[in-house]
């Protein structure tokens, strides 16, 4: 058992290895009425194409696959899973995105129960052709509801705009038309593909027990062998964007926008990408933050209002941040911005390291919600990093780190406007 | 774990919840008002205080003394709950454990520094600021439309609403948005901080004795005559249940199903209720979601809300369009069979499980404690998280059959697609 310690914010994380491969984390919370667990596999929406080990030919599987067999490992022969949590009086839920589906429950008693309820299900697929048919109706209303919401066809129109071919370009859920292809056999292949503990991890964090869940993990995750790994294959994917405008009409008050910025630097994980995280945050905000020029004379000018955010995502095989919000004149903002970008030559070392205070403090907030921590501590860990190293990282980062990244990364060629208009 | 009540010299109540396992400390300011003419004018206040006050003129100048503060955050949010509109301030900071300096009485001096000690000019506030604050309330009146999800319910709650003042939009009209300015927003203010009651919750690791020092300190205001906000009206008398529909530019049909549930927040029948709500729509184990999502594959989503202090039940799902008809025969007989007593162990179990967990879970957040608080203060009750926890625990399958008889059927909304 490894014990992986943050001085700053006082907390502690346990590290274990199950012979499976499988990777345990623990994070106890003293204090904590609620207690929350993740196991989550490295897959998602991105994996269309992947060479099963052992085979030798590429697989090719509908969209929406990684979500679909989400919904369907709730599924029991006895019934549904829903109602063994239920009856512990805790909440289970999952989520796919582009490159993990997770499975969590939450509850404030019986823990260990749960804990096994969870490991047990995710680790017992019940696949019929009559439950697969039946899940095809509730995932084609899950999929119109989205089509429904103009924020995330703002989002998925960037993304069109940003790629050409990268997976990120598609839906997660699929289209109704490609979900239909789906059966029982593709959801077992893909099951048995990814479902396995070597490319597995499990969070556990509250007021929780570490040996116990340690226990818990050795009696109830299977040890199957496995020999050599999944191949998976992303086409080839441009560096240059696929188109710089993309808009859509639909039922809003006035227009909707995403700016979008084309990430390059790609092909690593670890504490390389949480630095360039962490550094294009910082520019993100020096550029157009709450408290920069740029975003007061775009407020004082009606461009911009309280919705306007700044992001950054940055994943091992693919980066982009986002400028959004709503406007009544999204090319104007885009125009403003540009314009900023270019006449940015220096880094103010007060606002550098007002910034960095403020992502410091926010770092510290988000120890507060066991929610919160699990669902960040899996989003990094899918990136082999490891959450509590953020401090010394950010510690390591200057001016010219910063400075550096506006000149390599923020340019109007790698840039898309994506517009709902009304 | 206990909160102290202060009276503060001004006639502020200051509640102080002093726990130490919390990352930051959380300060809620709730300012409480009628709904009614005034209720876009009391909205827009938050918004123009915001944006500079005496000691901090601009936007710009307030955003960077917070992230000064470590990112403290500070945001503003206008509800309502019943006929009572609130104005929240929330600010959050990091606890000086983790700091090498205290920025509690700093916290406390800016909040106060926003609220009570505004950027005035020519005996009104900043005009620009006003202006432009008008602007954007307006377009966030006009966005509701975008999230279809939650527009579908407040439709359905406006339409039921109609002649009550519960279907006034927490952030009113934009009429009476147009009518406000510089003067009459300045002139209603100081009336306002004056007169309309101020609750201050603090959750957190801080002496108690130190809160209270610098609040009287810092939030210094002369008050007079507060006014006592009346409690909504909750009964009535359904003669015939209204049908109502809108088209929009939709793909999915949102089916809202609104009920009167005739109990007040101080009823002991309260929380039969809340038990007899997670049964028809609380989680994967109750009747909706069993029966119009996972038998019929109507749905994706199919649940209740409960609407405490106006005394609503509202059933919400997103359907196929074809299949209004049958989804709200479904729900209304999801609804009978629990009026005639077909709720099984499991799901009347599964649904004070639930309910007990989520009222433990809301011991880990300081700002759903501030709220649980406030919640009691405007229910007349007194109760601590595990009394409450301790009533819902002695419900039992007849008290829910008995408060389901005051159940009724006020309005089913539709929100549909255009004709093509």
């Amino acid at each position: 058992m490894m014990e992986i310690f943050n001085d700053l914010i006082k907390e502690k994380m346990y590290k274990y290895e199950h012979e499976s491969g499988l990777n345990v984390f623990v994070m106890p919370k003293k204090g904590f009425i609620k207690q929350y667990a993740m196991f989550a596999t490295h897959y998602g929406s991105n994996d269309r194409e992947f060479i099963i080990p052992g085979e030798s030919e590429p697989t090719h599987v509908p969209d929406g696959i990684a979500h679909f067999l989400e919904h369907k490992m709730f599924e029991e022969e006895s019934g549904s899973i829903f109602e063994e949590f239920s009856k512990n009086g805790a909440s289970a839920n999952a989520y796919t995105n582009f490159t993990t589906t997770a499975y969590l429950f939450s509850c404030t008693d019986n823990f260990y129960d749960n804990l096994r309820l969870l490991l047990d299900f995710v680790q017992r697929p019940y696949f019929t052709d009559e439950n697969v048919e039946k899940e095809k109706g509730i995932i084609a209303q899950e999929i119109r509801m989205y089509d429904d919401d103009p924020s995330w066809r703002l989002f998925f129109n960037m993304l069109g705009g940003l790629y050409h071919v990268h997976p990120v370009k598609i839906d997660i859920a699929g289209t109704i038309e490609s979900i239909s292809k789906i059966d029982k056999d593709i959801l077992y292949k893909c099951y048995n593909t990814f479902y396995h503990p070597s490319n597995m991890v499990l969070f556990a964090v509250g007021d929780v027990d570490v040996d116990k869940v340690a226990e818990i993990v050795n009696d109830n995750v299977k040890s199957k062998k496995r020999d050599g790994h999944i191949k998976r294959i992303y086409p080839n994917e441009p560096s240059k964007i696929n188109k710089n405008y993309v808009e859509q009409k639909m039922s809003v008050s006035m227009p909707l926008f995403n700016i979008g910025f084309k990430d390059n630097d790609i092909g690593y994980g670890g504490k390389r990408l949480l630095k360039k995280d962490i550094t294009t945050q910082i520019c993100l905000e020096i550029l157009a933050g709450r408290s920069s020029d740029l975003y007061e004379e775009l407020y004082n000018d009606g461009l911009i209002d309280t919705t306007f955010d700044v992001e950054y995502v940055g994943e091992v095989d693919h980066g982009y941040s986002i400028i959004g919000g709503q406007s009544i004149d999204p090319e104007a903002v885009k125009k403003a911005l540009i314009a900023k970008i270019s006449s940015i030559y220096k880094i103010d070392d007060a606002d550098f390291y007002r910034i960095r205070r403020k992502l410091l403090g926010r770092f510290i907030k988000s120890f507060n919600s066991v929610e919160s921590i699990a669902h960040n501590f899996i989003s990094y860990y899918m990136k082999d990093i490891n959450i509590l190293d953020f401090t010394s990282v950010i510690e390591d980062i200057t001016p010219d780190d910063v400075l550096d990244r506006f000149k390599t990364y923020f340019n109007e060629d790698n840039c898309v406007l994506s517009i709902v208009k009304p | 774990m206990s909160i102290i009540k202060e009276n503060m010299a001004n006639g502020i109540e200051l509640y102080v919840n002093k726990l130490n396992k919390f990352k930051t400390v959380t300060i809620n300011v709730y300012i409480s008002n009628k709904l009614s003419h005034e209720t876009a004018k009391f909205a827009l206040l938050p918004s123009v205080l915001r944006r500079g006050s005496f000691n901090f003129k601009t936007y710009k100048e307030i955003t960077k003394h917070l992230e000064d503060l470590y990112g403290a955050m500070f945001a503003y949010s206008v509800y309502k709950k019943g006929e009572r509109q609130i104005a929240q301030f929330k600010m959050e900071i990091v606890d000086s454990t983790y700091l090498k300096e205290d920025i509690l009485e700093e916290s406390v001096k800016f909040i106060s520094d926003i609220l009570l000690n505004p950027l005035i000019l020519n005996g009104g506030f900043e005009q620009t600021y006003v202006q432009q604050e008008k602007e954007k309330q307006k377009n966030l009146i006009n966005s509701r439309i975008n999230e279809k999800t939650k527009y579908a319910v407040e439709r359905c709650i406006e339409e039921m609403c109609k002649d009550e003042d519960y279907s006034i939009y927490e952030l009113g009209n934009v009429d009476d948005v147009d009518k406000v300015d510089e003067k009459n927003l300045y002139e209603y203010y100081k009336k306002a901080i004056k007169s309309l009651p101020i609750d201050i919750f603090v959750v957190g690791n801080v002496d108690v004795d130190n809160v209270k020092e610098f609040f009287n300190k810092h939030f210094k205001i002369e008050r007079t005559n507060v006014e006592v906000i009346p409690d909504t009206p909750i009964l009535r008398k359904i003669d015939k249940v209204k049908y109502v529909e809108d088209r929009l530019d939709v793909t999915q049909g949102k089916l809202t199903l609104g009920y009167r549930t005739n109990v007040n927040p101080w009823d002991e029948e309260y929380f039969s209720l809340l038990v007899l709500s997670g049964v028809l729509g609380g989680g994967p184990f109750s009747k909706l979601f069993m029966n119009v999502r996972e038998r019929e594959s109507l749905a994706y989503y199919a649940q209740t809300r409960l609407e405490r202090f106006k005394g609503l039940m509202l059933v919400m799902s997103g359907i196929e369009i074809e299949n209004y008809e049958k989804a709200l025969e479904i729900i209304q007989k999801q609804v009978e069979e629990i009026k005639s007593g077909n709720i099984s162990h499991y799901e009347f179990n599964s649904s004070v499980k639930a309910l007990v967990s989520s009222l433990n879970s809301i011991k880990d957040s300081g700002t759903q404690l501030a709220d649980f608080y406030l919640s009691q203060k405007l229910s007349h009750t007194d109760y601590s998280i595990d009394d409450f926890i301790k009533k819902i625990e002695e419900v039992t399958i007849d008290d829910i059959v008995d408060v389901s008889k005051k159940l009724q059927l006020d309005t089913v909304y539709f929100m549909t697609k255009n004709e093509e």
